[in-house]
């Protein structure tokens, strides 16, 4: 390997651990963003057990109320803000310096700091549990019922859960600020904005997301934090506040942050296509530019949770609403046609994409029910909802992580994923969350409220809420072959050499895994596929110039 | 761009137009032939509907929903179809290394596949306009005025007279209060072919009025006084819809249910008058139904000994203990000064989620009642308030 000569031969006094910890490298600190991610992902998912083991049959077997309004407000907030969110920065933190020939990100310890926040943030999540009464004012955490008062939310839980996500928030600004300043300034010479990866562009329009909604979200939750502690009158009616307002506020950043939560994982999917088809990405202007209109008009759409509050002026976001569905139309289509008249190579990350392209249409689709206003005010707040953001978030951005970890886990510890358990994962995993999901839009028609304990046996609703049951415990069996491959990947995993895949971009032009400052040398780029003009004869390998790393910048 | 080699140009246009083509005939379809394929569906896969309209207004959402659903069931057939068309006819053979045409694109395609959705979605924009029009629509003068007050964990109903206004005449005296949800004395009861408008208030926290068979529900905002009208079909008559809060309200929200029941219109006037006669006669007797009936009332005699009092406030009652004499009917002078929020005090076995043995009205404060309890043997029993299951403490009955 390159890098062994720049070792030095004696073994240094510091532990793999203390490197790991102080590191500054963008690879490992996307590395553990990946296991912190995972960490949470599992506590999430057991907090989802417990709301699915709940709902299997009528009445209440193993929580009580407060504690059942604990578990589904914990597992959101897990999900969202310290698994989602992170663990796709993480893919943008591993692979966008690789993706555009940097050698690292702009500002290493920043990125650090980013990174070092989650674990912090989740901490003091956990920590609530030990106060009076763990944050249950579900992950919107809306005023009133948010606000500390009997009968609301009482004692310090829920002040543990507003400095926790702010600082997650901080943790976002920070990243996209790195991305933004990485993306514009550190690109490779022959990387021009147009030869980018789609991953790196939607890590893009996802930074500029988060920079301009995360402050709002932050001065939501900090003026919620002043009505809780210091007698404020934001958002409490009782002091005069308004209670529509927190909802705007919140919306502004929660609504552009779905956005944050699918584009990166429509990158991942716009990389795995072409390689697993032979074929370039089809339409690769139209990617940028849809991808561009959705964070736009992402903007534009916060009122739509709020449809039934009788506060907002509905035409308007029920028309930006409709027409956020035209650009993810378009990607649809080029993503389909990327696979159009290739050569599918059914491998575990291709099937991963299969399962976010087919499980994200019905997100999107589903979706348009609750943009036809009227429609909303029938599926609003009932299980139709939730199965709606499922198939968004599930559907889409997990299933678009999981293609994303088949793809790099090579690149990332230089061996391959067993491809038979990660078919095993992907075959449980997909029934697994149609099980699950699926029959809540028929629970949702007919009539049952998201956020209930539990429901009367005569409401009709006992058998479906048992599938669904089922299939949540089938999301989790399909956790074991994952784990148990990248367990013995690491171990004993065959070798995977610089580019198993015979991918298209850079950072497969490099080792397995690349060394701490990422190229040797870099090939001619000279369309967004450099390696395929390398392999194909339409560029001259690099290897006769050889590159220093340094000498990137100076070329 | 790099120039690769294109083949197949006119191919994927050729295939672009063609699955325009059938999005615009599904839609076109779903237009001509009315929403006739979705309704003869019914029958068989009546869980993909929501229940049928018992509102005016229900079945106009009733209408775009079937529209909304139609369109939706065309395109997900045929992009499914087409992602599951292509993995399959496209899979790669074992020992095939060609490579397969490089195609970057179409530019016929993109527009295709740009303008097909916007006009989809055009179509749906200006229907479910049109229909929220209709739904949100207001009359100066509706036949009646109601108001549903949601508190944690309780919904009352109070009939208002027509000068009720929320702005200019918001402290009208209600014509009539009910105070217990459910059953077939409680709950909200309703003329069917009378225009109603419904006033939502809430003195707490955030919660929504929501009837499934409505297919409709708005939030209760404290603070803000929504509202919205309905009128309900004259097939209705006899029937009882249930209803529940549907927004998140804290540990009780899953027990906050209410029924609505429908009459005719002169068995409703008869009704009203019924219940405001009654209403008047007797301010505050004994509750007029202080439990299921397994508790017979205490008709001895006054009790021996004082009442004894209790008082709600913030949620919370002023003791967590009281103690009463065994076998002998007692009072309890129970003061709510709770605003708006409904408690009362009921008697549990042993503990509170004990079996209950006596049940006290529900009342919102700031009011005061008094409860005559039945003779108790001597024992441990709970006291606790059946809206707030945390307000409780013990009772011992010597």
């Amino acid at each position: 390997m390159a890098t062994t000569a720049l070792h030095p031969a004696a073994r240094t006094y510091r532990s793999t651990l203390y490197e790991w910890v102080t590191t500054t490298d963008h690879k490992k600190i996307g590395v553990m963003y990946l296991i912190n991610s995972f960490i949470f992902f599992f506590i999430g998912g057991l907090l989802a057990l417990g709301v699915r083991s709940e709902l299997a049959q009528p009445g209440l077997q193993f929580v009580t109320d407060q504690v059942y309004n604990e578990l589904f407000t914990m597992h959101a907030t897990f999900m969202i803000f310290l698994f989602i969110i992170p663990i796709l920065a993480g893919f943008g933190n591993f692979i966008v310096p690789l993706h555009i020939g940097a050698p690292d990100v702009a500002f290493p310890r920043i990125n650090a700091l980013s990174l070092w926040l989650l674990p912090m943030a989740g901490l003091l999540l956990l920590l609530s549990f030990f106060t009076v009464q763990a944050p249950a004012a579900g992950w919107t955490s809306y005023s009133p019922l948010a606000q500390d008062r009997p009968l609301g939310s009482v004692g310090p839980g829920q002040d543990l859960w507003i400095v926790a996500v702010v600082l997650v928030g901080t943790s976002s600004i920070l990243g996209a600020v790195n991305f933004l300043v990485t993306i514009f300034k550190m690109r490779a010479p022959g990387m021009t904005l147009f030869r980018m990866p789609i991953m790196v562009w939607t890590v893009l329009v996802t930074s500029v997301l988060g920079l301009l909604a995360t402050p709002v979200l932050t001065s939501a939750l900090i003026m919620l934090f002043i009505d809780r502690n210091y007698g404020g009158a934001f958002f409490d009616p009782r002091n005069g506040g308004d209670a529509i307002l927190y909802q705007n506020v919140f919306w502004f950043y929660s609504h552009p942050a779905v956005y944050i939560m699918v584009l990166p994982a429509m990158g991942i999917i716009s990389e795995v296509l072409p390689v697993f088809s032979r074929k370039p990405l089809f339409g690769y202007k139209a990617f940028v530019f849809a991808t561009a209109a959705i964070g736009a008009l992402g903007f534009s759409v916060w009122a739509h949770h709020m449809f039934t509050t009788g506060a907002v002026y509905l035409p308007f976001f029920s028309l930006m609403t409709f027409l956020i569905a035209v650009p993810t139309g378009v990607k649809m289509f080029n993503w389909i046609f990327t696979m159009w008249r290739g050569k599918l190579r059914l491998s575990t990350p291709l099937l991963f994409a299969l399962g976010f392209l087919s499980m994200f249409l019905i997100g999107g689709i589903n979706g348009a029910f609750s943009a036809a206003v009227p429609v909303d005010f029938a599926l609003h707040d009932t299980y139709w909802v939730v199965a709606h953001l499922h198939y968004v978030l599930f559907g889409g951005s997990v299933f678009g992580v999981m293609a994303g970890l088949y793809y790099w886990f090579p690149k990332m510890t230089g061996r391959m994923l067993s491809e038979g358990l990660g078919k095993i994962q992907f075959v449980l995993m997909f029934i697994g969350f149609n099980l699950t999901f699926f029959p809540m839009h028929q629970l949702g028609l007919a009539g049952m409220p998201r956020r209930i304990a539990d429901y009367s046996s005569t409401a009709g609703w006992n058998d479906l809420n048992l599938l669904a049951t089922i299939g949540g415990f089938t999301i989790a069996a399909s956790m074991v072959p994952l784990l148990w491959n990248i367990f013995v990947s690491l171990r004993s995993g065959k070798p995977a050499g610089d580019d198993p895949w015979e991918a298209n971009t850079l950072e497969w032009a490099t080792t397995s895994p690349p060394p701490p400052y990422n190229f040797d040398h870099l090939p001619e780029i000279r369309s967004e596929r450099p390696l395929f003009d390398l392999r194909h004869g339409h560029a001259a390998p690099a290897a006769t110039a050889v590159v220093p790393q340094s000498a990137s910048t100076s070329h | 761009m790099a120039s690769s080699p294109r083949t197949g140009r006119s191919s994927p246009a050729l295939v672009a137009v063609v699955i325009g083509a059938v999005l615009i005939l599904g839609v076109i379809a779903m237009v001509v032939l009315g929403f006739d394929p979705v309704r003869v569906s019914q029958g068989v896969a009546s869980s993909f509907f929501p229940p049928q309209a018992v509102t005016d207004r229900g079945e106009h959402i009733r209408q775009l929903y079937d529209l909304v659903f139609g369109i939706a069931v065309v395109i997900f057939f045929v992009v499914e179809g087409l992602i599951i068309w292509t993995v399959v006819r496209y899979r790669r053979k074992p020992g095939d290394d060609e490579l397969p045409p490089q195609t970057h694109g179409n530019a016929i395609a993109e527009v295709v596949w740009t303008v097909v959705p916007t006009l989809i979605v055009a179509i749906l924009f200006v229907a479910s306009w049109l229909t929220l029009n209709t739904v949100d629509a207001t009359s100066a003068q509706p036949q009646m005025k109601v108001r549903a007050t949601a508190a944690q964990f309780l919904w009352s109903f109070e009939y208002l007279p027509n000068d009720y206004d929320p702005v200019t005449n918001k402290d009208a005296k209600p014509l009539l209060s009910i105070t217990e949800p459910e059953g077939p004395d409680g709950g909200l009861t309703l003329p069917v072919g009378r225009t109603i408008h419904l006033y939502l208030q809430s003195p707490d926290v955030i919660h929504a009025f929501y009837v499934p068979q409505f297919l409709f529900k708005r939030d209760v905002v404290p603070g803000r006084t929504n509202s919205f009208e309905f009128t309900l079909k004259d097939e209705d008559v006899g029937g009882t819809f249930h209803g529940q809060c549907a927004e998140l309200c804290g540990e009780g929200h899953n027990k906050m249910h209410f029924d609505v029941h429908a009459m005719t219109g002169a068995d409703f006037d008869t009704w009203l008058q019924q219940k405001i006669a009654a209403a008047n006669a007797s301010p505050s007797p004994p509750p007029p139904q202080p439990s299921g009936g397994s508790t017979p009332p205490g008709q001895s005699g006054p009790p021996a000994a004082a009442p004894l009092s209790l008082v709600a406030q913030n949620i919370a009652y002023d003791k967590t203990e009281l103690s009463a004499p065994a076998n002998t009917p007692f009072q309890i002078q129970f003061d709510n000064q709770d605003a708006s929020i409904p408690h009362n005090v009921a008697i549990h076995e042993g503990s509170p989620t004990g079996a209950e043995l006596f049940k006290g009205e529900i009342f919102p404060g700031p009011a005061q009642k008094t409860y005559d309890v039945p003779p108790l043997k001597a024992g441990a029993y709970a006291f606790v308030c059946s809206v707030h299951p945390n307000m409780n403490g013990t009772l011992t009955v010597q």
